[in-house]
């Protein structure tokens, strides 16, 4: 473990001059990057050993900002923000210390490699060149981990990962083929080579069902993921709404009339979020006398103050326009009249046909005679009867006796209609 | 009517909801027997054999058909026992499955007690039950507001002109005693349109029904 005033070993992508390892090593040490690199140049005319270090480096030590890789690293609870999936990530990287294993490996390997020097043997052509061009070539192509990973949040796959990947795997078998091949003819590598080309060929064919069924697994894992998402947002959706009001709810308690008020704007709330789907503004004329409603039910209160409740049937739809305006404005004064002076429930009927439209408002009051209603009231008579009459439509109220009030509207549509039509063909 | 309390099983998953639907039923009704999840509804329902049993149409558990799949379950014994599906939900797939299934009537959750007593009574006298709701649904699925009326009386996919009218002074919140004296005809031959209703709700072939039976997987 380093001390924690130390940065973690990584390859910056930001001021590095080839790969990054000069800078990764100044960062970690706490030197000046500078000094690094002119300790690699010393290094490099004795034996090679600049270059070697350097490649070797290049290959164990993993891209990233060290400063990020620090940040990662602390516990979570000293995380500004808890991110429980990204630390167990670095936890599980941590438990094995890949990079130490391989710096000694490497330094093994090194010891030895100059001990059979020493007895004779050219290791350096036969071995170290192969094995290095092996391990760069496998470095090139695992780094195209990197660039996947990088492609996930939201880059996209070039054609440089091929490339990468591609020129990765010659480099690799140019040193397999110097590796394994020391003492062979030209003539027998290149039969080799077509072997081995062969066996690879077959192991994909066979491998590939496996392979499908990852890519597979993957695709699912991914949907799966946008479920949650999905269920994130359900959550967010009911805490913002039905959980902050059951909390109103239940902090006033000790008052029914705001208590039912507040359950039915929620319920209503709710249903339309689960069960409509939600019309475009302006085409729907059920849409709007749902406004109505809500409107009514969330502002009004019945004679004795307690909250009521509109049932609304509706039947059809059709797109509003200057006459179903007039019918619904005089469908809320029917509605404000029936709350206020009738009883409870009260019901709401709206049929669009092609031709007309019908509303029915009906509540269980005691019922009164419109005629018997004075001049000087204007409610029933202007607001409710006379905006329908006016524009085409009939209109009337009827009382039954014990059975309450029922406003009927009626709104033809037919005019309207053909007036449209008729401005289309003008405008053809 | 008799005297006699009317025996009901209440299905419902919410465990509140059962002991309010218990608390506002008076004593004309009587709850012989609860459940809360499909299996259970089946065993429970063929134990007692209820008269009229209220089921929610969400439920838990069995193949996850809900209230509809207990109805099939319980096909051999809709002679003797009728089911009145009571839900909070208004989408018309919910409404069609359970109606389909066999369900005698469908009201939403916030009938009232004595409201909900009659319903009882009614399923168990064997008629439908329809809410305004449940009217207003059928009159949007039958077309009935673009004017599309049957003309012969053994036509399934189009309600009659009188059923039209049934339908809608049920969706205006009418009873149907007061559906009855507004049409000058009788309580019976309103229960009786009202079932033939029913009938074509659940026989009918009409594209949209079928379309929303199809939702739930069931046909």
């Amino acid at each position: 473990m380093e001390s924690p005033s130390r940065l973690p070993l990584r390859r910056p992508e930001r001021g590095r001059v080839v790969g990054g390892v000069a800078a990764g090593l100044a960062l970690h040490l706490g030197v000046s990057a500078r000094l690094v690199r002119v300790l690699f140049a010393l290094l490099t005319p004795v034996g090679g050993v600049g270059v070697a270090l350097y490649v070797f480096w290049w290959v164990t030590i993993p891209v990233g900002d060290p400063a990020v890789a620090a940040g990662a690293g602390r516990p979570a609870e000293l995380s500004r923000l808890h991110r429980p999936l990204e630390h167990d990530t670095v936890q599980r990287l941590r438990r094995l210390p890949w990079t130490e294993i391989a710096v000694g490996v490497a330094l093994l390997a090194g010891a030895a490699a100059m001990l059979l020097a020493r007895a004779g043997t050219d290791v350096v052509g036969n071995w170290v060149v192969p094995v290095l061009l092996l391990v760069a070539g496998a470095a090139l192509a695992w780094s195209q981990l990197d660039a996947v990973q990088r492609e996930r949040r939201g880059g996209s796959r070039g054609p440089v990962s091929v490339l990468r990947l591609v020129g990765g795997l010659v480099i690799a078998g140019v040193g397999v083929l110097l590796l394994v091949g020391q003492e062979a003819t030209p003539g027998t590598l290149v039969q080799s080579t077509v072997a081995a080309v062969a066996v690879l060929g077959g192991v994909a064919l066979v491998l590939a069902p496996w392979w499908l069924r990852l890519v597979r697994e993957l695709g699912d894992e991914r949907a799966a993921r946008a479920r949650e998402s999905e269920r994130a947002d359900i959550a967010a959706h009911l805490h913002d709404s039905v959980l902050q009001t059951l909390a109103l709810i239940r902090a006033r308690a000790d008052d029914p009339t705001e208590v039912a008020r507040m359950a039915r704007a929620q319920e209503r709330e709710l249903r339309a979020w689960l069960y409509d789907d939600r019309p475009a503004p302006g085409t729907s004329v059920a849409a709007v006398l749902a406004a109505i409603v809500a409107e009514i039910e969330d502002t009004r209160t019945g004679p004795d103050g307690e909250a009521v409740t509109i049932e609304t049937v509706v039947v059809g739809d059709t797109e509003p326009d200057a006459s179903t305006d007039a019918l619904l404005q005089a469908t809320r004064e029917a509605l404000l009249n029936a709350v206020r002076h009738g009883r409870p429930p009260v019901s709401l009927y709206l049929e669009a046909g092609p031709d007309e439209v019908e509303v029915f408002v009906r509540d269980r009051g005691d019922g009164f005679d419109p005629d018997a209603v004075p001049d000087d009231r204007f409610g029933v008579r202007e607001s409710i009867l006379g905006r329908v009459r006016r524009r085409g439509g009939t209109a009337s109220v009827v009382c039954k006796d014990g059975g309450g009030t029922e406003v009927r509207l009626r709104m033809p549509l037919v005019r309207e209609r053909a007036a449209a039509e008729d401005e289309r063909t003008m405008q053809g | 009517m008799n005297d006699a309390p009317v025996d009901v099983v209440l299905v419902d998953d919410h465990l509140m909801f059962r002991a309010g639907v218990k608390a506002s039923l008076d004593d004309r009704v009587h709850v012989v027997g609860e459940a809360a999840t499909v299996d259970e509804a089946i065993q429970v329902v063929r134990a007692t054999q209820p008269p009229v049993v209220l089921l929610d149409v969400h439920l838990p558990g069995g193949d996850g058909g809900g209230g509809a799949e207990v109805i099939r379950a319980c096909t051999d014994l809709l002679g003797g026992t009728r089911f009145l599906a009571l839900s909070v939900s208004d989408a018309a797939e919910d409404v069609v499955a359970v109606i389909r299934a066999g369900a005698r009537g469908y009201v939403t959750k916030a009938i009232s007690g004595p409201d909900l007593c009659d319903a009882v009574l009614r399923v168990a006298g064997g008629d439908a039950v329809f809410s305004p709701r449940l009217a207003g649904f059928v009159l949007d699925a039958f077309g009935a507001a673009a004017g599309d009326v049957a003309t012969g009386d053994d036509e399934l996919d189009r309600l009659s002109a009188r059923e039209r009218e049934v339908m809608r002074l049920i969706a205006r919140g009418y009873s149907y005693r007061e559906v009855a004296g507004e049409l000058f005809i009788s309580i019976k031959t309103v229960e009786t349109h009202v079932s033939a209703v029913l009938r074509k709700l659940q026989l009918s072939s009409r594209h949209e029904l079928t379309r929303w039976a199809a939702a739930r997987r069931l046909l």
